[in-house]
């Protein structure tokens, strides 16, 4: 007899870590073509409120994900126009895009707030209430899975693809890489924009099932907690899933924390995501001594010498 | 065969910035005007709306004016910070402690002069926000930890103990619907310049020089520029890198921190979810759009607090006041792409 408590914090642990995991993927391959994107917050926000408009107004739930996931990307070549084009400066680009990101969604979601949805992302079993382990795996919402292959997918495709053996050599070293042949502005852009559909698929995941409503500001430094995990799995899929399943687990329990008996103020649950994640990066980097794992051109612009 | 190839300009106009600001702000009420017609808004009207009610009077200039404030001195303090090419997000959370530090010395203590009492709270505010930025700037310093990250998530952090605060120890039992400390007495109020505009404009002014004298003139500025450069020529040139990264995050930290008290001190009278509406994130905007320029930042925060009055008064005829932050932003995103232009030269090359 597993007790039911415990069942509710996997099944929460589980949801939650999904969420997260799937904007740290996207950014795991933005990164790794030597392209940082700190507008992960913003382009959930974007995906987010598209997704649910499209929900409202259509009723048709793949579609509505659909959208989401295409305006986030479309929404993330901003920042590959800019940085990838242009040349300029990422950190600069990334943290615009965030600021736009929030304002944009805010305003087109201005209507939109406490409206109710008809159709949902389900679960993919008619379980409701799960009894124990398998039943809480099999009865996970579609996105959870999704989330799975799209974690094989990723790891195969850096190992295992020309595509993502070309995304390496890019953000390991794009001058040599260039040199090779490679097109570097278009891998990178590419990048970018595979990063922001991503980051949609999180986004309507949140307003489509996780909460599910639209309010301002609903992403609450998710996106940020994201950036956290690429830095926690040392770029590398399977790793950060597993800092997902970390976070996850602790956004679950400490809600719960006060049914096993311990008094805790509501506020400190609330701010103990953030004091985790500094507290997470900063054992992480004191235990790595530096050696992070890091893509080597991650930064820095990409200019073809012409002479 | 024609090709299209890109070279890098030898010498970049002086005043690259600037027009690239001034285009990119074209671009952004381009941008701003197509979103007023989607919404079945006609743009002149909204925008010559804006500008009366923003810069008409001299009670709108004057409130104009106080929302640059904060604008200015947490974009100094993020351009002193970028000095030694850190990152500072976290002026939000910096304004909100220092707002916070600012309310606990009012309680904690007692003063027989007002002025001498206003010094220590404003005191107060930039060591708040010092203090805000102080686990960032030592874990930055110490072990190296990403700075973006750990600013960014302090600002929540922050959030949530001010939520904290103003529902439990501090919640005033006169405010029932709003959750919110109690005011300050009015004696410890900052008193005005002309108009509604607080002395706080003044202390804005003085410290844009004192960002600009300590970024460009002092020593200190000398080496925290070449901390920030490479790390070799630093140790040559016998300067501890690390130790100059850290004073300039506290002090940057603190220009924040000043932020929030003079917000408390002349707005808000009190500590609320309303010490800031964002203005560490427009921040952000206005020094990175201006180069981290100390006296850029003073003009394009005065613009961009007109700009944010303007937004929150639209909102009477039915017109959301994001298109205010979607302006701000979409005018770094302009800037940002005519700068290509004037770093970058595209010329047709004959191959062979």
């Amino acid at each position: 007899m597993i007790d039911i408590q415990l069942i509710g914090l996997l099944n929460a642990t589980l949801q939650a870590a999904t969420l997260l995991f799937i904007a740290a993927l996207g950014e795991l391959i933005t990164e790794k073509s030597g392209i940082l994107n700190l507008g992960v917050e913003g382009m959930i926000s974007v995906g987010a409120v598209t997704g649910f408009m499209t929900a409202i107004n259509t009723e048709n739930i793949f579609f509505a994900v659909l959208v989401g996931v295409l305006s986030s990307s479309v929404f993330a070549s901003i920042h590959a126009l800019v940085t990838v084009v242009l040349k300029q400066d990422q950190t600069v680009s990334g943290l615009i895009l965030t600021i736009l990101g929030l304002a944009l969604s805010s305003l087109l979601g201005k209507n939109y707030v406490g409206r109710k949805l008809v159709t949902k992302l389900e679960s993919v079993t008619s379980i409701t209430e799960p009894s124990n382990i398998i039943e809480v795996l099999i009865s996970q919402n579609i996105i959870f899975y999704v989330a799975i292959v799209l974690m094989i997918g990723t790891s195969f495709l850096l190992k295992r693809t020309m595509f993502g053996r070309r995304l390496e050599a890019v953000g390991e070293d794009s001058k040599s890489s260039d040199s090779m042949g490679l097109k570097v502005a278009k891998t990178q852009f590419i990048a970018t924009c595979v990063g922001g559909a991503f980051a949609g698929l999180s986004g309507v995941y949140l307003t489509l099932s996780y909460v599910p409503y639209w309010t301002d500001n609903m992403t609450s430094g998710r996106g940020w907690i994201a950036l956290a995990l690429v830095i926690f799995g040392g770029w590398k899929p399977y790793r950060t899933a597993l800092g997902a399943i970390l976070f996850g687990f602790l956004e679950a329990l400490v809600p719960r924390l006060q049914t096993y008996g311990f008094e805790l103020s509501p506020y400190i649950v609330k701010i103990t995501p953030y004091v985790i994640t500094i507290l997470v990066l900063v054992i992480l980097t004191i235990y790595k001594g530096g050696k992070t794992g890091a893509p080597k051109n991650i930064g820095v612009p990409f200019f073809r010498e012409n002479r | 065969m024609n090709n299209l190839k890109l070279f890098k300009r030898q010498t970049v106009n002086e005043l690259s910035t600037f027009y690239s600001f001034l285009i990119g702000f074209i671009i952004a009420i381009i941008i701003g005007s197509i979103i007023l017609l989607i919404q079945d808004k006609n743009p002149i009207d909204t925008f010559s709306l804006m500008l009366r009610l923003s810069v008409g009077s001299i009670k709108s200039l004057s409130s104009s004016l106080n929302k640059a404030i904060p604008l200015i001195l947490a974009g100094l303090g993020i351009s002193i910070i970028n000095s030694v090419k850190l990152w500072n997000i976290g002026a939000e959370g910096q304004i909100f402690l220092g707002a916070i530090a600012v309310n606990f010395i009012y309680i904690n203590t007692q003063f027989n002069s007002p002025s001498f009492h206003i010094l220590v709270l404003l005191l107060a505010g930039f060591v708040g926000g010092s203090v805000c930025i102080l686990i960032p700037a030592i874990t930055k310093v110490v072990f190296g930890v990403n700075e973006i990250i750990t600013t960014l998530l302090t600002n929540y952090i922050v959030f949530g103990v001010t939520i904290y605060l103003i529902n439990g120890p501090w919640k005033d039992p006169k405010s029932l619907n709003f959750p919110a400390a109690a005011y300050v007495g009015e004696e410890v109020f900052l008193p005005t310049i002309f108009g509604k505009l607080s002395f706080g404009f003044l202390i804005c002014i003085l410290f844009t020089f004192l960002a600009h004298y300590l970024k460009n003139k002092s020593v200190f500025g000398f080496e925290m520029r070449i901390a920030g450069g490479s790390a070799m020529t630093a140790v040559y040139a016998g300067i501890n890198a690390k130790q100059k990264a850290f004073i300039a995050m506290l002090i940057g930290g603190g220009f924040a921190g000043l932020a929030g008290a003079i917000e408390l001190l002349s707005q808000t009278h009190r500590v609320s979810t309303g010490i800031s509406q964002g203005f560490g994130y427009t921040a952000i905007i206005v020094a990175a759009i201006t180069g981290m320029r100390p006296f850029g930042i003073f003009l394009v925060g005065s613009l961009f607090g007109a700009l944010s009055i303007g937004g929150s008064v639209i909102q009477t005829i039915g017109v959301s006041t994001y298109i205010a932050d979607i302006i701000q932003a979409s005018t770094l995103f302009g800037a940002l792409i005519i700068q290509f232009f004037f770093n970058y030269q595209i010329k047709r090359v004959d191959d062979d």
